[in-house]
């Protein structure tokens, strides 16, 4: 194809380039742009595929085409390339590509001391940060054998919840965008951003609180958090409610979501789907309530299940886990006991006993887990962090063929992923 | 703790299990071959009083000598967290067999593996790197990789105290240890 450049000016012998040396200053005369640009980025061969399922993915056959959606797409949560191969309007298969997030956050840990270690892993998880801050706790609690007092727990249970609130409060908000629907995350900010702002009163920080510690909580309820949480108590379950209903009962809404991206039992099982996306799927896993820690078992709570597996389910538990943790809440509020919020007698530089420890949360994506390996030193020597929206994006490649392109970012979407939490 | 669940992965798996079953917490741990993985998994996912259904966590460990492979698994039978360690792959060509065929879903655990850790996963069929770019040479996670401002490992060690050495606090350093290692354990 000729460039604009090329018709314009040739260059002849006396002016071509040195073939090797030194790249070329861009105040030389003889340097042409377009030419520069042209030998380094558009004659690159193509590389072979590495792995079966690439040359199977990569080989066309007649009539389909290749799309990448992103990375920057406004409805992929983050910074994610989907390569989707068409088949007309309709999907047959994606590979997600990964990794424009990546950071290293285990490495970094593996070079930070205990305390740091808690700060390195709010980014990942950036919507809800404090579970993630939570499952590393609890793995160094496991690892130290720390008890942790009743009210340092009950206001980790507190503070937590009100960010699962706050989580699948967006998520509903991003989800009526992905399809259109401008209103609801108008909505889903005000509430958020009173949660966010309560939780500032409380750690200090809006998103990244950095307030968990090993053997309690950073710091104790203070007046401002009370009275912040209070008024919001007061209106949260209407709220909830109101913003269920412009969706809930949005006929688009739902005829886009029912039906669309079926998830059955054994295959989210398969995948390592955790959370409400297996809970939808009809599979009652809980680890609040399958595998309890911190002070679950003695609050009340159900764990809401549906059997269709499909988007409008996935949406619909996220609704009812709304109800379920305000209600969790309220019994926080009640029960909370006095007393301390941090394990008495811990060291300024805490050196566990080599050992290694599991410590697993239920956040609002899923299972969160932290695997620690402790060599006596400060310093973890592995620190291993699984995060469930990287399962739940692997099921994604099962989901979408089929379907309409058009659905694709619905479906995405239906499964909550955090970019932040994949890439690490 | 399950002692239960400890009898019987001595009853069923007594032959494979290398040492001794440990329990701690919530948790209980066995250590085997890598050989023997497929045949351990079919065993505790498929026995009727076990029946570990939930792939919690597949993650690659370098001790510094040898390579693990370490499984989470859990179960509605059992209260405890089950951890599978594969011990003894070796450093320079790590080779375990793939988990792929119980639960489709650990592929993109095991390329996450491969690709910090190179472990290569046989029966893994996209076993490409899945965070760093195609090209990219080394292994990160790997003990013999380190951090480009890892001061603890230049001349003017110990600038910050993330950069410490990372020498066990009891032990005398050993300066002519270059990698970090796990205790024998």
């Amino acid at each position: 194809m000729p460039r604009r450049a090329d018709r314009t000016r040739q260059p002849g012998p006396a002016e071509a380039l040195p073939a090797a040396g030194p790249r070329p200053s861009l105040d030389d005369p003889r340097v042409m742009l377009d030419r520069q640009a042209g030998a380094l980025f558009e004659e690159i061969p193509p590389y072979p595929a590495r792995t079966e399922r690439e040359a199977e993915f990569y080989t066309p056959t007649e009539g389909e085409l290749f799309l990448n959606i992103g990375p920057h797409h406004p409805a992929t949560h983050g910074v994610m390339r989907l390569v989707v191969k068409l088949s007309g309007e309709r999907v047959v298969d994606v590979d997600p590509v990964l990794g424009y997030l990546h950071r290293g956050v285990e490495k970094i840990c593996e070079n930070s001391d205990y305390y740091h270690v808690i700060d390195q892993v709010d980014p990942l998880e950036y919507v809800s940060s404090l579970f993630q801050e939570w499952a590393a706790v609890l793995a160094f609690e496991k690892l130290m054998e720390v008890e942790v007092p009743q009210r340092a727990e009950y206001i980790r249970v507190l503070s937590a919840e009100l960010l699962r609130v706050q989580s699948h409060t967006l998520y509903m908000g991003f989800l009526a965008l992905d399809l259109g629907g401008l209103t609801p995350i108008l909505y889903s900010f005000i509430e958020r951003d009173e949660i966010v702002e309560m939780l500032a009163a409380l750690t200090g920080a809006r998103m990244l609180f950095n307030y968990f510690r090993v053997g309690g909580v950073n710091g104790d309820l203070n007046h401002e958090f009370m009275s912040r949480l209070g008024d919001w108590m007061s209106r949260a379950g209407k709220q909830a409610e109101a913003n269920a209903a412009l969706l809930n009962e949005n006929e688009i809404f739902v005829r886009r979501m029912r039906g669309v991206g079926v998830l059955d039992r054994a295959t989210a099982l398969g995948y390592g789907v955790t959370g409400g996306n297996l809970r939808a799927s009809g599979v009652p896993f809980d680890l609040r309530r399958v595998h309890p820690y911190s002070v679950y078992p003695q609050l009340d709570f159900n764990v809401p299940t549906r059997q269709e597996g499909d988007s409008l389910a996935r949406y619909l538990i996220r609704v009812d886990e709304i109800r379920e943790s305000i209600r969790i809440i309220d019994q926080c509020l009640h029960q909370m006991p006095d007393g301390p919020i941090m394990a008495p007698r811990l060291p300024r530089l805490l050196r566990p006993k080599p050992g290694r420890a599991w410590g697993a949360v239920e956040g609002p994506r899923g299972m969160l887990g932290v695997y620690a390996v402790s060599d006596g030193t400060d310093q973890p020597f592995r620190f291993r962090i699984h995060d469930p929206s990287f399962l739940n994006l692997e099921v994604v490649p099962h989901l979408l063929p089929g379907n309409l392109l058009a659905d694709t970012m619905a479906i995405v979407a239906s499964l909550d992923p955090v970019m932040g939490g994949i890439d690490k | 703790m399950d002692r239960a669940l400890k009898s019987r992965l001595e009853a069923q798996l007594g032959s494979v299990i290398r040492g001794a079953v440990r329990q701690r917490g919530d948790q209980t741990e066995i250590r085997i071959a890598p050989a023997d993985l497929p045949e351990v998994l079919r065993t505790v996912h498929e026995s009727i009083d076990m029946r570990f259904e939930v792939l919690a966590d597949l993650a690659g460990v370098d001790t510094g000598d040898t390579m693990q492979v370490v499984l989470h698994l859990w179960g509605e039978r059992s209260s405890d967290w089950l951890r599978i360690i594969v011990e003894g792959l070796p450093r320079e060509k790590p080779r375990c067999p793939s988990v792929t065929f119980l639960w489709p879903g650990a592929e993109w655990l095991e390329r996450e593996a491969y690709d910090m850790f190179g472990i290569v996963f046989d029966g893994n069929r996209d076993l490409r790197r899945i965070f760093m770019p195609p090209d990219y040479q080394s292994f990160p996670l790997r003990k013999d990789f380190y951090l480009p401002d890892d001061a603890s490992r230049s001349p003017g060690m110990g600038v910050r105290p993330v950069e410490k050495p990372h020498a066990p606090a009891v032990a005398e350093p050993d300066p002519a240890a270059a990698i970090r290692r796990s205790p024998a354990s």
